[in-house]
C-alpha cells in the first residue's frame, strides 16, 4: 500500500503526531509525503486511519494499492524496511548487553524497557533481517541474569 | 437500531459492539459490511473511515463512543485504557493487558465469523467491567 499525504506545515503538532504514527506502524519512506506498507488486515486498517487524520488535520491523502514494475525494486523497498528494523535491533542489543554489564540491581529495570522495545520493533517488522535474533537473544540473557539476580536476593 | 461497521472485527469494533448493546443501545442489532460506502441511510455507521463513531485525534472508536455518549464512567474508561493499547499501541495508557486480549481477539477472528466473535466476546467484557468495578471499589486487585 502507498499513502500520499500532504498536511499543512503549520500547526506542527498534527503533522508530528501523524509521522510519529506512520513511524511506530513502520512505513517505507520513499519521498516526502509518500510512504509505503506491506497491506494485511491490520496494516490497512491503522493506514486508513491516518488518512483519516490527515485529512482532520487540513490535509489531504490519498491511500493505493501498488505493485512495482519490476521484482528488484520491490526488493529495495523491503531491503530498505529490513535496513531500519536492523538498525532498531542493534540498538537493542547494544543497551542490553550495557546492561548485562552495568549494575545488576538494575537489569530487571531495563529488561522490562528493553523488552517492550522488542515488541514494538517486531511489531513494525515485515521482512526480518539476521539482527531480530541477535536481539531476541541480548534480551534473554539480560533476562536470565535479572533472574538469578532476584533468585539469589531471595534466598538471601 | 441497526449498527454497520466494516468486516473483520478485531478489539475496537468488538468492544464497541458490547458497550453499544450494554450503554448505548440495548436493541442493537449489527452487521458486517466491506466499507462506508455500503452503509444504508437506516444504519448508525461505527469504527469506519469519515464516520462520527470512529477515530478522532487520539481516541480509538470505543473512547469516540464513550465521549459522544458521556459516559463518564472510571470502570468504562479503564476498559478503553486496554482497548486504545491493543489498537493503537502507542503507550499513552498502562495497559498490560492490552497484549494478551488481542492477541485472543485476532485468533478468534481468524476461526469465527464477524457475528460469533461478537457473541463470544460480549461476556469477556462483561468479566473485564466485573473485574475493573470490584477493583475500584476495593481499591486493589480483586481475587
Amino acid at each position: 500500500m502507498l499513502l500520499i499525504y500532504q498536511v499543512p506545515r503549520e500547526p506542527s503538532t498534527p503533522r508530528i503526531a501523524i509521522w510519529r504514527r506512520l513511524r511506530r506502524l513502520g512505513v517505507a519512506s520513499l519521498a516526502d509525503g509518500l510512504v509505503a506498507l506491506p497491506e494485511d488486515a491490520r496494516t490497512r486498517e491503522q493506514l486508513e486511519w491516518v488518512a483519516d487524520e490527515v485529512e482532520a488535520a487540513g490535509g489531504s491523502s490519498i491511500l493505493w494499492r501498488a505493485q512495482t514494475l519490476s521484482v528488484s525494486d520491490e526488493r529495495r523497498v523491503a531491503g530498505r524496511m529490513a535496513v531500519a528494523r536492523a538498525e532498531e535491533y542493534e540498538r537493542i542489543i547494544g543497551a542490553a548487553q550495557a546492561a548485562l554489564a552495568g549494575e545488576i540491581s538494575d537489569q530487571a529495570r531495563h529488561l522490562r524497557r528493553l523488552r517492550r522495545e522488542l515488541r514494538e520493533v517486531r511489531r513494525r517488522d515485515f521482512f526480518p533481517p539476521k539482527e531480530r535474533q541477535g536481539a531476541q537473544a541480548a534480551v534473554e540473557a539480560l533476562a536470565d541474569s535479572a533472574h538469578a539476580y532476584a533468585d539469589a536476593k531471595a534466598a538471601r | 437500531m441497526r449498527w454497520t461497521t466494516r468486516a473483520g472485527v478485531h478489539i475496537d469494533r468488538a468492544a464497541s459492539a458490547w458497550l453499544i448493546r450494554k450503554f448505548i443501545d440495548p436493541d442493537a442489532e449489527f452487521d458486517f459490511v466491506e466499507g462506508p460506502e455500503n452503509v444504508d441511510d437506516t444504519a448508525i455507521p461505527f469504527d469506519m473511515r469519515g464516520v462520527e463513531f470512529g477515530h478522532h485525534g487520539d481516541d480509538c472508536t470505543f473512547e469516540t463512543l464513550l465521549r459522544r455518549h458521556d459516559l463518564m464512567n472510571p470502570v468504562l474508561w479503564r476498559i478503553a485504557a486496554i482497548v486504545h493499547e491493543a489498537d493503537l499501541e502507542d503507550g499513552r495508557y498502562d495497559a498490560p493487558e492490552a497484549a494478551g486480549l488481542d492477541v485472543v481477539l485476532r485468533g478468534l477472528s481468524m476461526v469465527c465469523p464477524d457475528e460469533v466473535v461478537i457473541e463470544l466476546t460480549s461476556p469477556v467484557f462483561d468479566g473485564l467491567y466485573e473485574y475493573f468495578k470490584r477493583s475500584l471499589l476495593l481499591g486493589t486487585e480483586p481475587a
